[in-house]
């Protein structure tokens, strides 16, 4: 049994398992990742491509966490872009398509080579749990395997139902078999879950399109790679194509509209907003006349290419009617139909900060599971659990991001602390500290941890910190160099990049930096220069913030006793007991005065009582 | 750069309700000693008011002079205090219907009733309470100010908070676009710079006419004005001080007191009104009194409204009905006043004459009915104010308000000059916050929402 038995297990290896996988490996532990099918292993389940906004900034802190997901989709990258150039730097962020069965045979490679770390090819079917406390999992074909901690990632595939049109049957993802004994072992364990929804469009024969009509898109000229860790050349291998829809085709979907399992009310789940299906569009945006798509290559040896915009749910004859109104697409084939999946999910309110499950210890979620989407909101979730699942069995203090640190802290703690309705997406908007938690400063941020995990090598490391000595000096040599721009004020030359039309290429002009820097590091400096107010008015915001939070609840704090207190805050104060304001904020059913009036209370009474008055004086309160 | 109010004293029942004993009236601020003075009769007349002692005497109401209560008052000196700002302390037998009516008395003398809390807030903003460093503190009161406005706000559906609503709306909208184009760079066209500046532009000119108007209200501008017309002697000066929460008028026993018309700003709710005293309505017996009730006569006939006083100690006059008949036509209140006093008018007896005119019995005298008059002067009057002549009247909203307008100029210069329009984001995301601290609102996921009802986005 000896031989059975790991410190981690793993089950479901796509991208959030994976991520785990490899972390908790790479930080010296055994680790077991149990998938379905080896020929699927970080299959990307919809859209051929990595990154985008907050995305791409996910990828970028996964990264420099010593992750790996950056690392593969340079790897295996075929089109690479920046969004948002012509924008400051916090709103800029990588985005590549990648040749989907690369990105699959790369990483099953990379798993195979990783010391520490065993596949295997299987069906978990149950858990096996003692006293509230995890000891393995149990697979379909008999096989046990025990484990002092155990990650669940089995993305879409719990319960999973998949429609196309009116017909529907149960599946993980097209044409695989559906987790029904997993979500049930989850349940009895009194975790609570959810239904979501989401789609996917459908794959057309490259060799049937007509190309001429299309607008071709190349991909950067300078490909910006999302690991720092990547040193072979990027290069872009194809092109995407844009195209629209039409009034004939809106036409077709309106005439079929009740063939719709979502129109005709069999889907129950709750679908993405910022993912429509084509059906969603044209019925919410009526007054749109056409809706653009991309047509985007799934790989270099492969003909099929992902109609990203067409997302849809409708029956196959529709489909196929929708494409004949697009000129261009008029005889294209459908190789794979567009469909919708309704999954179970698992309310991430149920969750710690580190994506243990409450109820159960040593139990942890990571990706769709938790009511989430995207390659790299389940990546991120993965790397981090499989980070504290390692640091629980070591005793060592837990690692939780917080929000003002890494877009991982904002996804995490909205997970946990708001819960989701729809599949949740990370968006740039959901930061409150957007200017600070940018691609060029990922690894300022989040390096230093990665080193202290063994997730990031002792090369990779000094790499870094000899970019962030370059970084200061050329900060600490546009302080103290004074020009004198069109013969006016005399000023530094940080104050003179600060212009809201100055480049660095105009500092330039005035000589040569202390140190050669890298297009990169160049867009580090601009932002740090050009946000500079704001960084420094959130960093006194969020000491504000966490001062505040600090301050601790006396044991036996009656909540009852505040007036203008809600009674859902009183009842939730009392029955959670929280320690801190800090934790109290992140209870269910408090806003923010509620907070607030807490606040005054306690510290009131953390006053030095100078006078014998003091009681008395506060009874009014 | 906030209002910190500090100006002004507050004052509230310091004691739970309800509770037996001892009850405490608490007055904090520049003015608590002379208000207090106002109320308080030291037993030894010559008594002087030290710090720290207590001092036994009698509460008295000081427009008829009459006590109703004994008991302690104590005087705590800035800055020796709770809230480091002159403090008074009444230690009374505690009857809640006699706290409260010292808390009235004080209000009428100037004090302010105090919101929930804020007395601890004083001694935040006084740095009584020091465990906080300086820069937490403007938080706080940003935040304190949230639960104030929530307070204040509550079950009031007024025109501010509904302009205030409007207002954040827009500045969602507004941020809704700039996100819609940062988070998805890859659909249609970007809104244009002069497309961001009219949007901003619009928004701003309500605001600042907003801020404008509290300067219009300091001022005694424009507004809805309400005259107080009726005969001589019927409480027109004591109704006028009442609604005004402070002494502005002289008042006597004798008809012919007011001559010449007062103006001034009184407050309902979130709406402000202008309301004039003015000479008694009958036969004027000298040429001073003519010229009154001349002038009286034409701010009548300007006026929007009216609250036409009935001496409810004399019998109805033939003078009170032709008064009655002559602006019967105008948007008008008939208040029956004096009503402690042996009745020789009843509301029926007007009633029966005048069953179509609103009608509300008071005593001006002693407070009675007033809540039921301010509400009719509310509800029959607030709807004429135009929406652009809404009245910011805190000065704590203004400075928000004002900050705002700042706000929105920076976002829209930012856009203008072609600085990152991020950084126009954070300026907007800054002003929806500061909305919140106007109206107590805030919610966090009304821009996703946003981007999501309007935009046709994602793929
Ligand atoms: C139809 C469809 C449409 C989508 N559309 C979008 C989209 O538009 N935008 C977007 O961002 N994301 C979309 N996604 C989601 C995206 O694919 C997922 O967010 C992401 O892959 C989740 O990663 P994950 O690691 O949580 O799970 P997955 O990538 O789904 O991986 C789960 C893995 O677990 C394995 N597994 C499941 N159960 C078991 C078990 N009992 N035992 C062993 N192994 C098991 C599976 O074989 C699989 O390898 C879509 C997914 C689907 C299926
Ligand atoms: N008992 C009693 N006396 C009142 C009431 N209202 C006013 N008075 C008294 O009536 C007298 C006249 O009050 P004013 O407020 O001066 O009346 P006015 O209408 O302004 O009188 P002129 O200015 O002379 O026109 C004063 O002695 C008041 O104290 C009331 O409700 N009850
Ligand atoms: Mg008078």
């Amino acid at each position: 049994m000896a031989s059975e038995s790991y410190d981690v297990a793993i089950v479901g290896a796509g991208h959030a398992g994976c991520e785990a996988a490899v972390a908790a490996a790479n930080m010296d532990c055994s680790a077991c990742l149990i998938t379905m099918h080896f020929e699927t292993i970080a299959q990307m389940s919809c859209n051929p491509a990595v990154g985008g906004l907050a995305k791409g900034h996910l990828v970028r802190e996964i990264d420099a966490l010593g992750g790996i997901m950056g690392l593969l989709a340079d790897e295996t990258g075929i089109h690479f872009r920046l969004l948002n150039r012509s924008r400051g730097a916090a709103v800029q962020a990588p985005r590549a398509q990648c040749d989907k069965s690369r990105y699959r045979l790369e990483m099953k490679e990379r798993l195979e080579k990783t010391p520490g770390l065993t596949i295997y090819q299987g069906i978990v079917t149950g858990l096996i749990v003692e006293k509230n406390r995890i000891r393995g999992v149990a697979c379909g074909d008999g096989r046990v395997i025990s484990a002092k901690a155990v990650i669940l990632t089995p993305g879409t595939f719990l319960n999973g139902l998949i429609h196309i049109g009116l017909s529907s049957y149960p599946a993980g993802r097209a044409n695989e078999p559906p987790s029904v004994e997993l979500s049930e072992a989850i349940q009895k364990l009194g975790l609570k879950t959810f239904r979501l929804k989401t789609g996917t469009p459908m794959r057309l024969d490259g060799k049937t399109i007509d190309w001429t009509v299309f607008e071709a898109q190349s991909g950067d000229e300078e490909p910006v790679p999302f690991s720092l860790r990547t040193e072979k050349k990027l290069e872009n291998k194809v092109f995407c194509h844009l195209g629209y829809t039409n009034e004939k085709t809106h036409r077709v979907i309106r005439r079929d509209l009740h063939k719709s399992p979502l129109y005709s009310g069999r889907i129950r789940g709750l679908g993405p907003r910022y993912c429509p299906s084509i059906e969603d569009k044209v019925v919410k945006f009526s007054h749109h006349p056409r809706h653009q798509f991309f047509l985007e290559p799934e790989g270099l040896n492969t003909s099929e290419i992902y109609v990203n915009g067409l997302s849809s749910s409708l029956p196959y004859d529709t489909q196929r009617d929708i494409l004949r109104t697009i000129p261009g697409l008029k005889d294209s084939k459908i190789l794979r139909p567009a469909y919708a999946i309704e999954y179970d999910a698992v309310l991430p309110t149920q969750l710690l900060p580190t994506l243990e499950t409450r109820p159960v210890d040593g139990l942890y979620l990571a990706g769709q599971i938790n009511g989430t989407s995207g390659y790299e909101e389940a990546a991120a979730q993965g790397l981090m659990a499989g980070i504290n699942a390692v640091l629980k069995i070591r005793r060592k203090n837990p690692f939780i991001l917080r929000r003002d640190q890494a877009y991982i802290g904002v996804l995490i703690d909205d997970l946990i602390s708001k819960g989701v309705e729809e599949p949740y997406r990370l968006f740039t908007s959901r930061a409150e500290h957007r200017l600070g938690l940018r691609i060029d400063n990922a690894d300022s941020r989040l390096s230093a941890y990665g080193r202290e995990f063994g997730l990031l090598s002792e090369r990779d490391f000094v790499h870094f910190q000899k970019k962030e000595k370059r970084l200061s000096s050329v900060l600490a040599y546009l302080e103290k160099t004074k020009v004198v721009p069109e013969r006016k004020d005399r000023i530094s030359l940080k104050e003179y990049l600060r212009r809201p039309d100055i480049g660095f290429e105009n500092v330039l002009e005035y000589g040569p930096m202390p140190e050669a820097l890298s297009p990169e590091e160049i867009r580090h400096v601009v932002a740090e220069v050009k946000y500079e107010g704001y960084l420094k008015k959130q960093e006194t915001e969020v000491a504000r913030i966490m001062k505040m939070d600090g301050m601790r609840i006396p044991a036996g704090f009656n909540a009852s006793l505040i007036p203008g207190l809600g009674r859902e805050a009183v009842e939730n104060v009392a029955k959670h007991k929280p320690k801190s304001i800090g934790e109290m904020k992140k209870l269910p059913g408090l806003t923010p005065s509620d907070v607030m009036n807490v606040f005054i209370h306690i510290s009131t009474r953390n006053v030095p009582r100078g006078t014998s008055r003091g009681k008395m004086l506060l009874k009014d309160e | 750069m906030y209002d910190l109010s500090l100006i002004e004293t507050i004052v509230a029942v310091s004691t739970p309700p309800g509770s037996g004993g001892i009850g405490v009236v608490r007055l904090s601020g520049p003015a608590a000693l002379k208000i207090a003075r106002a109320l308080f009769r030291p037993k030894e007349t010559k008594r002087k008011f030290e710090p720290g002692r207590a001092v036994l005497g009698s509460i008295a109401d000081p427009g008829d002079g009459r006590p109703f209560d004994e008991g302690f008052l104590l005087f705590f000196k800035a800055p020796r205090s709770y809230t480091r700002e002159d403090v008074v302390e009444f230690h009374l037998h505690g009857s809640p219907v006699i706290l409260e009516e010292i808390v009235r008395l004080a209000v009428r003398q100037g004090a302010r009733p105090a919101l929930p809390g804020e007395f601890t807030l004083r001694a935040f903003l006084t740095g009584r309470l020091d465990f906080l460093q300086a820069e937490a503190v403007d938080d706080l009161i940003r935040s304190t100010s949230l639960a104030q406005a929530k307070s204040a706000f509550r079950g009031v559906e007024g025109a501010l908070s509904k302009k205030i609503a409007t207002l954040r709306d827009g500045v969602i909208a507004l941020i809704a676009r700039i996100e819609a184009d940062i988070e998805f760079p890859e659909e249609g066209r970007p809104a244009s710079k002069k497309d961001y500046a009219d949007k901003i532009d619009r928004i701003r000119s309500t605001v600042d006419i907003l801020v404008r108007s509290y300067e219009k209200g300091k001022a005694l501008g424009e507004g809805v004005t309400i005259a107080l017309v009726g005969l001589a002697n019927s409480g027109k000066s004591t109704l006028f001080n009442d609604l005004l929460e402070e002494p502005r008028a002289i008042v006597t026993p004798f008809p012919g007191t007011t001559r010449d018309y007062l103006r001034e700003i009184i407050r309902i709710k979130d709406a402000s009104f202008l309301l004039v005293d003015m000479a008694g309505l009958g036969r004027p017996s000298s040429p001073v009194e003519r010229e009154g009730v001349r002038r009286g006569k034409k701010i009548a006939a300007e006026s929007d409204g009216l609250l036409l006083l009935l001496d409810g100690s004399r019998r109805f006059s033939a003078a009170d009905g032709a008064l009655i008949e002559s602006y019967r036509s105008r948007r008008i209140i008939l208040v029956l006043n004096k009503t402690d006093l042996p009745e020789k008018t009843s509301m029926a007896d007007v009633n029966c004459r005048f069953p179509d005119l609103p009608l509300v019995g008071i005593s001006a005298l002693k407070g009675n009915g007033l809540a039921e008059l301010r509400k009719m002067i509310y509800d029959l009057f607030f709807h004429l104010i135009p929406a652009d002549e809404i009245i910011v009247f805190r000065k704590r909203d203004k400075l928000l308000l004002e900050e705002i307008s700042v706000r929105l100029l920076r976002a829209k210069g930012m856009i203008l000059r072609g600085r990152p329009i991020e950084l126009a984001a954070e300026e907007a995301r800054e002003v929806v916050a500061l909305t919140g601290y106007l109206t107590g609102e805030i919610r966090a996921d009304d821009i996703l929402d946003d981007i999501f009802s309007r935009f046709c986005i994602g793929k």
